[in-house]
């Protein structure tokens, strides 16, 4: 597979908005999220201390009676907010800006029904 | 196949399951209605239950002014009001035994002793009857503004399977040196309890120009703790407390580990040039001795042992192992995670980290607490 391809990796179906969801190509794991309406593909490990990036959005346990039901987030920027340490790593640059630290971003598109991402 | 969907609940390394991880810090949060229908002390139950509540915040700063979109510290991976909600939680990082507190890390900080008396039996009486017949292990709290008391309730509870230490805090309290303390620790011994001292949430002594001061977040909790476990830890050895209970174990969570290797040669350079004052320090006196059993260091090594979260180990591998050596981690490492705050450790490190060879590693991570506890 050459390095331009676009590769499916799920249906707009099945992407929660506001959640994250790991799809691995090529054997590089990668946290998908659409937000606000836009997808977006970036290295599923935190740049930190490796978590998952797509665990954000998750319900914590009795999530209702904290401040923020759920974990992590996603800010304006646009940026997720890291599940673990809620790091805020930019979701078109890869960085957190506090510690200079990055991970991989990755193009995204949508054709018809698929999702596809390139690696 | 190119792609494939990725579906775990598990957020560390899958060779985490195959190593049994015991988890030093784990809090639960139940909820004060549930609590105070533990309190059996009337006048106690009837003040705790207004609307004042159980336990009033003094601090002034919040880890909330420093969080990015001022996201909460406490609860950033949720709350665990019941024994099914730690082991849902603690398998998402493969923990197979969170060592449980009922984390009240604001009692120390409360003003009358009657009502956190009635904090720390109701919070007791709790994990024993909710927490530990769920085959989970526990720390009992203990009273350690009242020694006496202390020892009351370590006689009370001590002695019940499941609570295998006892769990108090460093702060800008009274340091554990003092011998009046004593009874605490007849009874700890007696018991064969570790005690364990977390931070407390009083940062700094407020209302002085040095906490009055602080106003970042990183000084107040990234200094507070570990200094005052410092001097906790300092006080203890030198007023010859182990040499007085020299089976007793004492355990200081979240207080930091990279600070062993400068409390170690430090005490022992001034101790060998300065050793004639221990002959007043009261304890010493009244045992009859001139000197310490041992150095400084030595107790560090046999009768200290510290938590290891955050682990935040030095970036190239070769300075992390010489800082493990010197901070004798072996010997006094024990893992942590502080679920559920935002300074969360999961044991990644241990797996992908190649500073931390497997001996290290099990030493770390359910070893050294095996041997501790006996678990
Ligand atoms: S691992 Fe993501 S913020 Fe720490």
């Amino acid at each position: 597979m050459s390095s331009n391809e676009y590769t499916k990796v799920t249906t707009v179906d099945d992407v929660e908005p506001e959640r994250g969801m790991s799809v691995t190509v090529d054997g590089i794991e990668i946290a998908l999220f659409k937000v606000d309406g836009e997808y977006h593909a970036i290295t599923n490990r935190c740049p930190h201390q490796n978590a998952p990036l797509d665990k954000v959005g998750e319900k914590k346990i009795n999530g209702e009676k904290c401040w923020n039901e759920r974990r992590g987030g996603f800010t304006d920027q646009p940026a997720v907010t890291c599940p673990w340490h809620l790091w805020e790593i930019g979701l078109e640059t890869g960085e957190h800006e506090t510690s200079g630290k990055r991970v991989s971003v990755f193009d995204v598109k949508v054709e018809g029904d698929d999702v596809l991402v390139k690696v | 196949m190119a792609t494939e969907q990725v579906d775990t609940d598990l957020e560390i390394p899958a060779e985490a399951r195959d190593v049994r991880i015991i988890d030093l810090d784990f809090h639960m949060n139940p909820t004060e209605d549930q609590l105070i229908g533990y309190v059996e002390d009337d006048a106690a139950r009837e003040k705790l239950s207004t609307e004042f509540g159980m336990l009033p915040r003094k601090a002034k700063s919040d880890a909330a002014y420093a969080i990015p979109g001022g996201n909460e510290g406490l609860f950033t991976q949720g709350k665990a009001e019941a024994a099914e909600d730690v082991k849902l939680a603690a398998d998402k990082f493969a923990i197979d035994e969170p060592i449980v507190n009922v984390g009240l890390n604001n009692t120390p900080t409360q003003h009358n002793p009657v009502l956190k008396n009635a904090i720390v039996q109701a919070a007791n009486d709790f994990a024993l009857d909710q927490v530990i017949p769920e085959d989970l292990y526990c720390l009992m709290m203990v009273p350690q503004w009242d020694p006496e008391h202390a020892a009351e309730e370590i006689r009370r509870v001590g002695d019940e399977d499941g609570f295998i230490g006892a769990y108090g805090w460093f702060g800008p309290f009274a340091l554990f040196g003092e011998t009046r303390f004593d009874p605490m620790f007849e009874a700890l011994v007696e018991h064969d309890l570790p005690l364990v001292l977390h931070g407390s949430l009083s940062m700094w002594p407020q209302n002085t120009p040095v906490g009055d001061n602080m106003l970042s977040w990183t000084e107040m909790l990234g200094l507070d703790w570990p200094v005052f476990a410092q001097v906790n830890v300092a006080n203890m050895i030198m007023s010859g407390l182990f040499d007085k209970f020299p089976s007793l174990n004492v355990i200081i969570e979240e207080g930091g580990h990279w600070w062993i290797p400068f409390l170690r040669y430090r005490l022992d350079e001034f101790y060998e040039m300065h050793p004639d004052d221990i002959i007043i320090q009261p304890r010493k006196h009244e045992m009859g001795e001139r000197r310490l059993g041992r150095k400084p260091s030595e107790y560090l090594r046999d009768n200290v042992y510290v938590t290891t979260q955050p682990m935040a180990p030095p970036e190239r591998t070769r300075d992390t192992k010489q800082m493990l050596e010197q901070s004798m981690a072996e010997d006094t490492f024990l893992y942590s995670s502080d679920w559920p705050h935002q300074t969360l450790d999961p044991a990644t490190w241990a797996f992908r980290n190649p500073a931390f060879d497997d001996d290290l590693s099990k030493a770390i991570l359910h070893e050294n607490a095996e041997d501790l506890f006996g678990i």
